[in-house]
């Protein structure tokens, strides 16, 4: 290993640019499928290095109801021990090997997707190298119980901690009011992980880390052949098919319920009471899609510029931070804006907010607001994608969601031609006051 | 910024990752220029994408404040988006997005600085608007009362909620006797209570000047072109006498000192932090700041470390650990290690396991490979890190506050590489002592409403 460190020694650097012009990022190239797995790449000479990311379709919406936590912590080991028919590797083996190669190969679980994400020099010695790790990681990790039972211990402990602090027990219960019975409706808890076997894990692999469920997202200094053979690296000792799996219920639009169904006051003894307020919303891709970005851009989006930052923040001093987003996925995702203020400013903050939320819904933004937000966007288009890392959460977001190719080069065309009725329309269409989840968490006052 | 990167933790990590991440620079594609009022202006060019990055920072932090006015930097940071002559309050923002620009300001122990990324033909408006609030800004009182709101909002929900937040305070302001780094930057809470318009107004006059500030620009320009537009924009800011800096060296300290705090927690936590030096700029060939970095990397810096290593995996005493040294800094350096307990460990074994841990490295050494691998790391470093321009702005700016020059990334990094294990041995053996230690213990008590409160 010592010896790569004597060449990285960098010369001088060749400047290509990663965009042909302002407006036009460079060509995402489809590759061929390998055993089902989709691949796509996006060439960037100007830097020596190569990012990868494989997103496996194996996120915690797969969670069986009674065990929170079963796809995360499978994901959470895949790099904590190693074994396959030609390596063994514990989990310390595989950390050196990886600061060694001076690389980063990190892993995580989101509510879709288990993610591996690579970062490393291009050299063709040291990238082969990492690409050979990221396999085994990929397909061949150990589950030792050793390991598995100190994994549940500390994030036990996490989680005792977190519940002790307001930000974390208000999502909680946010996502289960707007989750319900969905699976993302469950977190984890101590007692949903305390049970989980290495058996378990070892099934949970097997059954959904297949080539078939996974999509591979590559920025940087690599030719297409090299990238075509990297996904076939990956993916080669995946299985291709496996059992069927049951395809998950429909995620219920949030209902029309009264005021006091959907409101939740939790009491908790910190200095600021933390608001909530959202609902179920859209897919990435729905077609309205772009309005409801634009609009949102003017609601609680658009940093210091917001309706809501004006309300709440410029006009009356309440809060430090607050927002709205929407979260969309592969499947519908949420509506969701917030805030923090002192206890005694709560209600006055909640009103303000919905108040605010209400007029929005009720006549969408003024025209100047939505010029506004559109020159943002679209002047702003080139910071999106001004490097590897952004290139690549842009490829990964596409090939994830199913969009189309040229999504980056249509973009700004998207933005441009949306309207302040389509605003109006489709905050009507998706968002509703009497089916907003309000969660308020503070002292008594 | 108006989220004031949080001292310890947010502002430690990210300097002492750019100090890590040094580089060989080219002076063709750097440019250092020095106005005529005194104003430095350093552009970095980097034509991969059709963007730029241009921040202002200004030599005032938290460091430069005195007690009953402790908050006031990063009070003026938030009042710097309240208006000019030209630019009425808000307004300032409104047009940065309007080019579609995004920006933000952060406050430090060190310095306080502004910046704005937009596409490149925008450079020139924000130039202008960033000049123009360095020499006139004008808020009003009524602002400033609703500003002062957000701030203590703002510390309620950094700091007062947050237990980490609070025993990082309690443990500088134990660490510190009289060097102004036993403040916090975003001020005690009674100080932001009664602070007033004027004593933002004073900090103002006092600080915001061309000879205290260095304007960073990195990304697609043409650096005589933009030399052209900084000289026009801020060139006509006239310079003015910066207040007497008084040296306020922290006195020796004289054995162990020792605090504990009680918040709202399930974890206990121990941090133990010792004074150390820091790398000072007439003096960059000094070893000891670089094997302390390096030290820091061995016990804390990849995920079979040392530390996780021995306190995390094999003895289970901690669930995380910590590490931190940043020898880049105005005022004076610690060497930090953090652990949170695991369960049914006490302080005194946890303690026990830190020393042993450090102890070996001090009796033993370290092994070269260990070391290797962080040094080969650091080298990779320096190809990830030209992945941004606004990275690429901060380690420079972080340097030039510091009192260094862009020009000595190069050195530091070369010096980085050849730091033997015998030296890292060193540090560790003459640093990590218990005369200049500090202790700091976060003793958890459970919340009044938890109960009641956390749903299952």
């Amino acid at each position: 290993m010592k010896s790569y460190c004597q060449s990285f020694v960098l010369g001088a650097v060749i400047t290509i640019g990663l965009l042909t012009s302002a407006q036009a990022a460079l060509p995402i190239q489809q590759l061929d499928s390998y055993k089902g797995t989709k691949a796509y790449l996006v060439q960037t000479q100007s830097l020596p290095m190569l990012d990868i990311e494989i997103s496996i379709d194996a996120g915690s919406r797969y969670d069986p109801a009674s065990k929170a936590g079963l796809a995360s912590l499978t994901g959470e080991l895949l790099n904590k021990g190693i074994r396959s028919s030609t390596s063994n590797l514990t989990e310390a083996q595989i950390a050196d090997q990886i600061a060694d190669l001076g690389a980063d190969i990190s892993v995580g679980v989101t509510g879709e997707r288990a993610l591996i994400r690579i970062r490393c020099l291009s050299r063709p010695d040291v990238r082969d190298r990492a690409v050979q790790l990221a396999r085994l990681i990929l397909s061949s990790p150990s589950y030792e119980s050793t390991v598995l039972n100190r994994e549940k211990q500390r994030i036990s402990a996490g989680l005792l901690e977190a519940e002790t602090k307001p930000d974390f027990v208000l999502d909680r219960r946010f996502r289960k009011a707007v989750y319900g019975d969905y699976p993302l409706g469950n977190a984890m808890t101590v007692k949903s992980i305390a049970n989980l076997s290495t058996l378990e894990l070892k099934q949970f692999h097997q059954q959904f880390y297949r080539s078939d469920r996974v999509t591979v997202s590559m920025v940087g200094d690599v030719s297409q052949s090299e990238a075509q053979e990297i996904v076939k690296t990956l993916v080669q000792d995946l299985p291709q098919r496996g059992s069927v799996i049951p395809s998950l219920p429909e995620l219920a639009r949030s209902p029309v319920e009264n005021l006091s169904e959907r409101e939740i006051t939790i009491p908790f003894d910190s200095q600021q009471a933390h608001i909530v307020m959202g609902m179920t919303a859209i897919a990435r891709n729905n077609p309205d899609y772009f309005p409801l970005i634009v609009g949102n851009y003017a609601l609680g989006g658009g940093g210091f510029v917001s309706r809501l930052m004006n309300e709440v923040r410029e006009k009356r001093g309440l809060a430090y931070s607050v927002f709205s987003y929407f979260a969309p996925g592969q499947e519908t995702g949420i509506f969701q804006a917030g805030l923090q203020t002192k206890n005694d400013q709560a209600s006055m903050a909640l009103d303000v907010m919905t108040e605010t939320i209400a007029q929005f819904i009720a006549k969408g933004p003024t025209q100047s607001e939505l010029d506004a937000a559109k020159a943002n966007l679209i002047n702003g288009f080139p910071l999106r994608i001004d490097n590897n890392r952004k290139l690549l959460d842009n490829v990964s977001s596409i090939a994830w969601n199913g969009l189309p190719l040229n999504t980056l080069d249509t973009w700004t065309e998207q933005v441009n031609a949306v309207t302040r009725e389509q605003v109006e329309s489709a905050f009507k269409k998706y968002l509703a006051m009497d089916r907003m989840k309000i969660i308020v968490l503070g002292a008594k006052q | 910024m108006r989220q004031s990167l949080q001292l310890l933790f947010f502002g430690f990590w990210l300097i002492s990752q750019l100090a890590l991440g040094a580089s060989t620079q080219s002076t063709e594609d750097t440019h250092e220029y020095l106005l005529s009022n005194g104003l430095k202006l350093i552009i970095k060019e980097d034509h991969r994408a059709p963007t730029v990055a241009h921040m202002v920072w200004y030599r005032a932090g938290s460091i430069d404040e005195f007690n009953g006015r402790t908050g006031v930097a990063h009070v003026l940071e938030h009042m710097m988006f309240k208006g000019t002559d030209e630019v009425k309050s808000g307004e300032f923002s409104r047009l940065v997005a309007a080019e579609g620009g995004r920006e933000n300001a952060f406050t430090s122990r060190d310095y306080t600085a502004f910046f704005q990324q937009v596409e490149k033909s925008k450079l020139s408006k924000v130039i202008q608007l960033e000049a123009d609030r360095m020499v006139n800004l004008n808020f009003d009182d009524a602002d400033f009362a609703k500003e002062i709101q957000v701030v203590m909002e703002e510390r309620r929900l950094r700091t007062e909620d947050n237990p980490d937040s609070l025993l990082n305070e309690s443990l500088m302001a134990t660490a510190f006797m009289s060097s102004p780094y036993r403040h916090p930057i975003i001020g005690w809470m009674n100080d932001l209570i009664n602070m007033k318009a004027n004593d933002a107004r004073q900090w103002y006059q006092n600080w915001y000047a061309p000879n205290n500030a260095t304007v960073i620009i990195t990304g697609d320009v043409d650096p005589d072109k933009t030399y052209q537009l900084v000289e026009k924009y801020y060139g006509g800011i006239r310079a003015h006498e910066l207040p007497v800096r008084k040296p306020q060296l922290e006195p020796d300290q004289k054995g162990v000192k020792q605090v504990h705090v009680k918040a709202p927690a399930d974890s206990a936590q121990l941090v133990m932090a010792w004074k150390v030096p820091r790398l000072q700029p007439d003096n960059i060939n000094n070893d000891e700041p670089y094997a302390l970095e390096l030290l820091a990397a061995v016990l804390d810096g990849y995920d079979n470390a040392r530390l996780n290593r021995t306190l995390v995996k094999q003895a289970r005493l901690a669930d995380n650990v910590e590490a931190q040294y940043d020898m880049i800094s105005r005022g004076p350096a610690l060497f930090i290690v953090g652990v949170d307990l695991a369960k049914g460990k006490t302080i005194a074994q946890a303690e026990t396991g830190i020393r042993q841990a450090l102890a070996e490295v001090a009796d033993k050494g370290v092994l070269d490979s260990e070391l290797k691998r962080i040094q080969t790391r650091l080298l990779a470093n320096q190809v990830y890190k030209r992945d941004s321009i606004f990275g690429q702005a901060m380690e420079i700016g972080g340097f030039e506050m510091a009192g260094f020059s862009w020009k000595d990334l190069n050195t530091v990094q070369e010096r980085m590489q050849k730091i033997t294990p015998a030296q890292v041995q060193a540090v560790a053996k003459k640093y990590l002592i218990d005369s200049t230690l500090t202790i700091a213990i976060l003793d958890p008590q459970a919340r009044q409403s938890a109960k009641a409160g956390v749903q299952k």
